[in-house]
């Protein structure tokens, strides 16, 4: 993944990456939104959820104050995108590989697709981004959200000049690590 | 190459009086073992530990400042600025220890930012130790293991200490 472009607006507490890739033969421009250290505040600012299309929830498979977090994050997400697919990753798997033969219940009971990841090692990051893509396009393009579907229509309205879809996805780390070296790892390379 | 494949560090410590850092490294082009004392000039009690450690990395020991893992570097500037802040060093080693203890149970949201940034520092020379980045030998960029089908052998136990209703 060669076009990510990290900015970094440290006033704004924000990073942004911008990834153009293609699905199902059309051409897709992603914007990850990272939540850079936001999470101190206990919430994330509105912004982050306006108009995204996917939701990526990470916890610290060796830390298990994460994962408690994330029933409090996921709600906060849901107030804001009620509909979006979300995504989740337990992350340090490379810490600790006994976690990959442990389960965890809150991804099956919340519905969600589930990874073990490493960001540092990079085992299933591409994997869990591919996902988030697809499933960000096929709910744009399928959106159920009364929003959303205004949205489309407006876009509709505005035709066919622009070819390239926006899609917006948030990346949640549930707390409490560095959320870049999570997301900058496998992006940069 | 970059000063990481010139010299090798192979410890780093601190004198009081006056205050410097005191690395041994090897000289890999001699192959031999070297010392240096660092003095940490203009360094006080009152100093912000980030932008000391940006004008020590740009200054005359630039080069070796720079071999020392920054977790490590801010636990010794630290250490120093405790001192010059009167606590003994005793009560510094065992507060710096509290600082990079990582606590399954703590919400690090709700912590002051120094014990952020101290226990960040630790969770980032794990993700450093077992980084694969693009060049490093077996490095793939994209490595796909799935564990979603392995039988789980146990439940996290995660789901039902019956802390959360939420789960």
């Amino acid at each position: 993944m060669d076009g990510y472009k990290p900015q970094q607006l440290s006033t704004y507490a924000l990073t942004l990456f911008n990834y153009k890739t293609e699905v199902n033969k059309q051409s897709v421009s992603v914007d990850f939104w990272d939540t850079a250290g936001q999470e101190r505040f206990n919430n994330m600012h509105p912004s982050y959820y306006h108009q995204a299309h996917a939701c990526v929830i990470v916890f610290d498979a060796t830390r298990k104050i994460t994962y408690k977090n994330l029933p409090d994050w996921l709600k906060e997400l849901r107030e804001y995108r009620p509909e979006i697919p979300c995504l989740c990753a337990a992350n340090k798997i490379d810490a600790d590989p006994n976690v990959t033969k442990r389960s965890f219940g809150f991804a099956k009971k919340h519905n969600m697709p589930f990874y073990y990841v490493s960001a540092s090692e990079g085992t299933n990051v591409v994997k869990l981004f591919k996902d988030a893509i697809k499933a960000a396009v096929a709910y744009k393009n399928n959106p159920t959200d009364f929003m959303d579907e205004i949205m489309m229509e407006l876009e509709n309205f505005e035709l066919e000049t622009d070819k390239s879809k926006e899609d917006k996805e948030e990346v949640s780390d549930s707390g409490l690590d560095s959320p870049k070296s999570h997301t900058d790892d496998k992006p940069d390379s | 190459m970059g000063d990481g494949d010139e010299y090798l560090l192979k410890k780093c410590g601190l004198k009081f009086d006056p205050p410097s850092l005191v690395l041994a490294y090897v000289d890999m082009k001699t192959n031999k073992l070297r010392r240096r004392t660092m003095p940490l000039r203009d360094f006080h009690k009152n100093s912000k530990l980030e932008e000391f450690i940006t004008e020590l990395k740009s200054a005359k020991h630039g080069q070796f400042v720079k071999l020392i893992p920054r977790g490590q570097l801010v636990r010794l500037l630290t250490i120093v600025k405790d001192k010059l802040n009167g606590m003994s060093l005793e009560a510094s080693l065992a507060r710096n220890s509290e600082l990079e203890k990582i606590d399954p149970e703590e919400n690090l949201n709700k912590v002051d930012d120094e014990t952020l940034q101290r226990k960040k520092l630790q969770m980032d020379a794990l993700f450093e130790k077992n980084r694969k980045k693009p060049g490093d030998p077996g490095f793939e960029y994209d490595i796909e293991v799935d564990f979603e089908n392995q039988v789980k052998i146990e439940s996290s136990g995660w789901d039902s200490d019956g802390s959360d209703p939420e789960f």
